[in-house]
């Protein structure tokens, strides 16, 4: 059973076709990369995979179990997660409340235990927390806890997204450029982050990337989209050599 | 303590927990209600109907008049749950003035329908509401909207209300169930404020529709905007603050006894300096943002502005016969210091005196010099 | 409420057309203030709470013209003229014009940058300002009214869509015989006893005296039922001047939006407020001609409405003015300008319609109501359209 299964998807605004009849499967444990030039429909895709928009035509299966219009929290809730493009964190809260807030997913105790502060919603409150710290921890996060999450650089609030997300505890982490706007070294540290990921938390990662080397370096299998089409699929060399990916865009020398 | 003074205190009791509601709705949720004083009325009314049908019947079953005003005050908050819910379901999917305009223009249906309800007293009011009038049912009921409100911001689940405030879509990305935390902020907030309507009632024996105006509802907004939009502590602050200024204010004296009469160039002039003040701290804060000590000197350097501009305008403007002679009752100027109020912290500072902050002790040990108990981590 | 089952048998279909026509004069005046409010939301996504509040004042600054044109309250003015009523109008339009600037200039302007709350927030304190500062200094109790004689145009016209009906006439011409002959009677036994007192009348003279009088009230009886059988509308001078006066208004807002740089400015500025800056416009003076004209247009119709209709004026009055012209705006879609304006007259008809139907009371109620229905349904309004937002 794959993973992901995506079938034919398609999404239509008005008269433009952002993604077409778009189809791959994604096995389990797989670090996964979708690239292309800008405007290819790549962050499209991500929101029709975690249900923000829903695809005009074609399925998204997701263990084998429909989620096309599903809304996105329930998304959530079955394993699929997500960071994005723009950093979307919760500018007011802190670093570690960014994540707990994430880990809720998984509450058990109800709102009247929360609104009369009883001992269950007490002891929850401090088991995420702790969950929390430790996810920071693998980020390398966990001297910035307490600060506001607004006011932290533009590389950390990245990882503090990666850490949100995957506080949910997905099964699928789908990560939207997580390598922008980093350095070097920041994006050598980020390809071990990712493995790592991969490798002791079991999870599959789905990776939207500009930066051809990131993507060479990390991913085993890639999906070429353009204008909203898929151009070509397999593992880096293939595309590497592919003529109609190099015909789409001259990326950065490999 | 004489009858004045307890209602004072009552009313003021009853304004902290319509302005803490309100806050859980707007400042923590994110969402934007100003029709606040719809729930408060629905409390009002629906209990005081049934106290005074059913109170002869039922309360010796429950043990008494305070038991039955308990269960009263629950039926309110009952009442207004539903109303939040029917009001909350369909517009939490409208965008943010949109959904204020839904509920201003709910709360108006509400006072319209009850204004001409005769069952319900018509335009005139619901009078013989049995009074039932310990002090201590509107404290009581001031602290539990305070705890609970305190409560849920502790735990993880309140940090997903606020995630909703900040990021909704963010915060559905990541699992958290938008619509069900709206709404449920909706009936929490509303039923709190029926509760309030209800202890209301009970305490005047009478309500008219015109204690539900839509300026009760602004007066409300006023308060949370004021304390804080998020912030609990700035909303029992500015509540009270707002509460006791013009009750103050109407209580004055002139030297003869009698109730304070300013004269309407004075309130114009006090208007122009206040004006000025504004003005002042503006310019400072947008051309030197640096600082804490910066701001503290805009607001003095204001203060400074102002209050030699009152004067000087004050003998300017009372050149003018009309506004020499123009007489103004201290008691009128309420509603214009809160329209004052709400224009000059916004203009100032729109996040709220106390912003998102909330009491701790941590800050009391700052400023007894100590050293603040490290939360959690180490920096 | 009573929802009485024989709902339309109070209704008198007769007097439809009139009511209709009534509505469209009286949403005339809504459409001219709506336009304020859709202008003001196209250009700053702002709604301008205050707006209401300004139209309250274009109506005082219209009484204090007509007071010292000689036309206050206990005046005896006899003639008055077209000038006076136009200087009235000028003022208000300036007046409300400058008030408009300032507001933005003071309130809005600062706060920008800020989430559109804000703004909202600050314009309901300015409105609550206006209202309650107002009151302090503008006469309020009891309240004022614009002396009708300022008004040169004070008659109406009544024009028959279907006349009387045959039977009715026939039977309205019957009663003049019998009314002529008993009252010929009656006079001649008064001029044959000059010190008779008609309320004291010997047996003989009262018979006379009551077969005058059941005959006077046949005959009315029979007049009236002539004249409500046929469907006729009552056109009142001053509404026809409303009406006209705002067709001419709008026309000129339309020349001015659809014809000149500013106006091409303007609709470049709502269609999206950075772009339009980055292309070299001057946003602010931009939003300040947007306020300039919707608050004009708000003085305008206020002083056809406090001269013409005589309405009492407090500060608070502009109020629920202000709210149904606002729902009337977002009824043809917020933003459009021909939406306001289509948006204003449907509200006026479906006000005069409840009266019609009997639910005056509930005539302010049936605006909020309208409002929840569109933002619910069709938040786009009639003429407007929907948005999707991009992640």
């Amino acid at each position: 059973m794959s993973l992901l299964d995506v079938k034919e998807a398609t999404i239509r605004f008005g008269g433009l076709v952002a993604v077409n009849k778009v189809s791959f499967k994604i096995e389990p444990g797989m670090l996964f990369g979708l690239i292309g030039p800008n405007g290819a429909g790549k962050t499209t895709l991500f929101n029709l995979v975690t249900g923000m928009y829903t695809p005009t035509s074609g399925q998204i299966l997701f263990k084998d179990r429909q989620i096309s219009g599903t809304p996105c929290n329930k998304i959530a809730a079955l394993g699929v997660c997500r960071t994005f493009q723009n950093i979307r964190l919760f500018p007011a809260l802190s670093v570690l409340e960014n994540v707990v807030v994430a880990g809720f997913l998984r509450h058990k105790t109800g709102l009247l235990s929360a609104l009369a502060y009883l001992p269950p919603a007490i002891k929850e409150t401090e088991a995420l927390k702790k969950e929390a710290m430790e996810l920071l921890k693998v980020l390398d996060l966990d001297s910035v806890a307490n600060l506001r999450s607004a006011d932290l650089p533009y590389g950390k609030q990245r990882r503090i997204e990666i850490a949100r997300a995957m506080a949910t505890r997905p099964d699928l982490l789908l990560l939207d450029e997580p390598a922008a706007g980093m350095n070097p070294q920041e994006k050598e540290d980020l390809r071990e982050t990712v493995r790592k990921i991969r490798d002791e938390h079991g999870l599959t990662v789905l990776v939207i990337e500009h930066d051809m080397r990131f993507v060479m370096n990390l991913c085993e299998h890639i999906v070429v989209l353009d204008h909203g089409e898929e151009i070509a699929s397999g593992p880096p060399d293939k595309i590497r050599s592919d003529p109609k990916v190099i015909a789409a865009y001259l990326g950065e020398a490999v | 303590m004489n009858d004045y003074q307890q209602r004072l205190i009552v009313l003021a009791g009853l304004y902290v927990t319509l302005s803490v509601s309100l806050n859980l709705i707007n400042g923590i949720t994110g969402q934007f209600s100003i029709g606040h004083a719809a729930f408060y009325q629905i409390g009002a009314y629906a209990t005081g109907y049934l106290s005074i049908h059913y109170i002869q019947a039922f309360a010796p079953k429950v043990g008494g008049d305070v038991p039955w005003l308990l269960l009263m005050i629950v039926v309110g908050a009952i009442a207004a749950a539903i109303a939040g819910l029917l009001v909350g379901l369909p517009s939490l999917r409208l965008r943010g003035d949109y959904l204020a305009i839904v509920t201003l223009g709910f709360g108006e249906i509400v006072r319209i329908v009850v204004q001409n309800n005769d069952a319900l007293g018509g335009s005139y009011a619901l009078a013989n509401i049995p009074r039932i009038q310990p002090i201590w049912v509107s404290l009581l009921l001031a602290v539990v909207c305070i705890a609970v409100c305190r409560n849920l911001l502790k735990t993880a689940r309140g940090q997903t209300y606020l995630a909703v405030r900040e990021d909704e879509v963010a915060a559905a990305a990541m699992g958290v169930n938008i619509t069900g935390v709206k709404v449920t902020a909706f009936m929490i907030g509303s039923a709190f404020a029926g509760a309030a309507g209800a202890v209301l009632a009970h305490y005047e024996g009478v309500v008219t529709p015109q204690t539900f105006t839509m300026d009760v509802s602004f007066i409300i907004l006023t308060m949370v905007v004021l304390g804080g939009n998020g912030s609990i502590t700035g909303s029992v602050f500015a509540a009270l603050f707002l509460f006791y200024l013009p009750e103050y204010l109407r209580d004055l004296k002139s030297p003869d006894g009698s109730a304070l009469i300013i004269s309407g160039g004075a309130v114009l002039a006090g208007l122009l300096a206040v004006g000025f003040g504004v003005a002042v701290i503006r310019w400072a804060l947008n051309n030197a943002k640096l600082a804490r000590g910066t701001r503290v000197a805009a607001y003095f350097g204001s203060v400074v502005v102002a209050v030699p501009i009152f004067f000087i305008a004050r003998v300017g403007i009372h050149l003018i016969p009309t506004m020499a002679t123009t007489q103004v009752q201290a008691g009128q100027l309420r509603m214009v210091i809160f329209a004052v109020s709400l224009i000059a912290i916004m203009l100032i500072r729109p996040q709220g005196i106390f912003a998102h902050h909330e009491f701790s002790w941590t800050w009391v040990r700052k400023l007894f010099g100590k050293p603040g108990v490290p939360t959690e981590i180490a920096a | 409420m009573d929802l009485a089952p024989h709902l339309l048998a109070a209704v008198d279909f007769r007097t439809l057309p009139e009511q209709f026509t009534n509505g469209l004069f009286l949403g005339s005046i809504y459409a001219l203030i709506a336009l304020g409010y859709t202008m003001v939301y196209g250009i700053l996504k702002l709604i301008n709470f205050a707006h209401g509040d300004v139209y309250m004042l274009g109506a005082y600054m219209a009484f204090f013209v007509s007071e010292w044109l000689g036309f206050g309250p206990g005046s005896n003015k006899q003639h008055s003229n077209l000038w006076n009523l136009a200087l009235m109008l000028i003022a208000s339009m300036v007046l409300c014009a400058v008030v408009g600037v300032i507001i933005e200039r003071f309130a809005y302007r600062p706060l920008r940058s800020h989430p559109r709350i804000a703004s909202l927030i600050t314009a309901i304190g300015v409105s609550l300002f206006l209202e309650y500062g107002g009151a302090l200094y503008l006469p309020n109790s009891p309240p004022p009214n614009i002396n009708e004689l300022v008004n040169p145009y004070r008659g109406s016209w009544d024009i028959s869509i279907v006349g009387p009906g045959k039977k009715f006439v026939q039977a309205e011409k019957d009663t003049v015989a019998q009314l002529d002959q008993t009252k010929a009677a009656y006079d001649a036994y008064m001029n044959a006893h000059p010190d008779a007192s008609e309320f004291d009348l010997p047996p003989d003279g009262n018979a006379l005296r009551q077969a005058y009088l059941a005959a006077r009230d046949k005959h009315s009886d029979a007049a009236r039922a002539m004249s409500s059988s046929g469907v006729s509308i009552h056109l009142i001078f001053g509404d026809l001047i409303i009406f006209g006066t705002s067709v001419l208004l709008m026309g000129i807002l339309t020349y001015l939006v659809m014809f000149t740089r500013a106006g091409r400015a303007m609709r470049a500025v709502s269609h999206d407020f950075d772009s339009a800056a980055l292309m070299g416009v001057n946003v602010d003076q931009i939003v300040m001609f947007t306020f300039i004209i919707g608050s004009a247009l708000a003085g305008a119709g206020a002083m056809m409405q406090a001269t013409f209709k005589g309405t009492a004026l407090t500060t608070f009055f502009g109020f629920v003015p202000g709210v149904k012209a606002f729902v009337a705006a977002v009824l043809g879609g917020i933003g459009n300008i021909p939406g306001a304006v289509l948006g204003g007259l449907l509200m006026g008809v479906s006000e005069t319609t409840m009266y019609w139907l009997g639910y005056g009371r509930y005539a302010d109620a049936i605006a909020f109501v309208i409002l929840i229905v569109v933002l619910l349904f069709r938040p786009g309004g009639l003429l407007g359209s929907a948005k999707m937002e991009k992640v």
